[in-house]
């Protein structure tokens, strides 16, 4: 029988897990941030070079840290979670590079979160317990 | 979408199917057996995928040249798309009629940033 602080304990590690795999995600969102900074230098020079070189850096932190956040949740979990990227693609995109925001992006990019959500939450129940 | 944009989409997504044939050597590889820790990652199929993975950084770069940012995820969707023909082609899986919607809705979602966007 688990107590009330035992229950608490739990949902704030809970809590701390989907922090962590929000951080990453948009962290890994940023790669492509990188990657556009990158396209507008000319090829190895040492701008490119920079961005390059972080977009490389950010993929290794979020392969790190992937690894880790899923470890404590269902890989299906992590998954359905991932389609925030796409949001943060259109959001990075208007910040950084003013990059206008239509109802067409919108509606696409909604059917795309919710095609990849659904896809997660396709699998067997055995693959649903992965990682928990 | 013009023409320019519409090669660099290309790119990308060629990168994006790339990354999914790297994937694959991967999983092939990690599921043999090996002697050491070292031979689980010195071995060709591993370092061709590791060398996959930087072309794909350097497709994307060369994509971004012609695209928007917010273009790049839509596109990298695709991955579920090629993912799951591997999946099925040669690891075996089962595809259902799920998955079948979300890839559906996946290419969809594409078609539509695409024209409409």
């Amino acid at each position: 029988m688990t107590t009330g602080s035992e229950k608490e304990n739990k949902k704030g590690k809970t809590l701390l897990v989907y922090i962590f795999l929000h951080l990453v995600l948009m962290l890994y969102s940023l790669g492509g941030v990188f990657s556009k900074l990158a396209a507008g230098e000319a090829f190895l020079s040492l701008r490119f070079c920079l961005f390059y070189g972080g977009l490389i850096l950010l993929l290794m932190v979020y392969a790190f840290v992937w690894q880790q956040v899923i470890k404590h949740l269902p890989l299906t979990t992590a998954f359905a979670n991932k389609a925030v990227v796409v949001v943060w693609g259109i959001v990075w995109g208007f910040l950084i590079f003013r990059e206008h925001i239509t109802a067409g992006k919108v509606c696409g990019a909604a059917l795309v979160i919710c095609g990849v959500v659904l896809y997660a939450v396709s699998g067997d129940k055995e693959k649903a317990s992965d990682g928990q | 979408m013009d023409n320019k944009m519409l090669l660099h989409a290309g790119i990308l997504l060629a990168g994006t199917f790339i990354s999914a044939v790297s994937q694959v050597l991967l999983k092939k590889e990690a599921m043999k057996e090996h002697k050491s820790v070292l031979e689980e990652y010195l071995n060709i199929r591993v370092i061709l995928a590791y060398g996959l993975f930087v072309a794909t950084t350097l497709l994307s770069v060369l994509a971004y040249r012609g695209i928007p940012l917010s273009l790049g995820p839509v596109l990298e969707a695709s991955s579920y798309i090629y993912v799951t023909a591997f999946g099925v082609t040669i690891f075996k899986e089962k595809l259902n009629a799920k998955k079948i919607a979300a890839l559906l809705l996946i290419l969809a979602g594409i078609t539509v940033y695409a024209l409409l966007g």
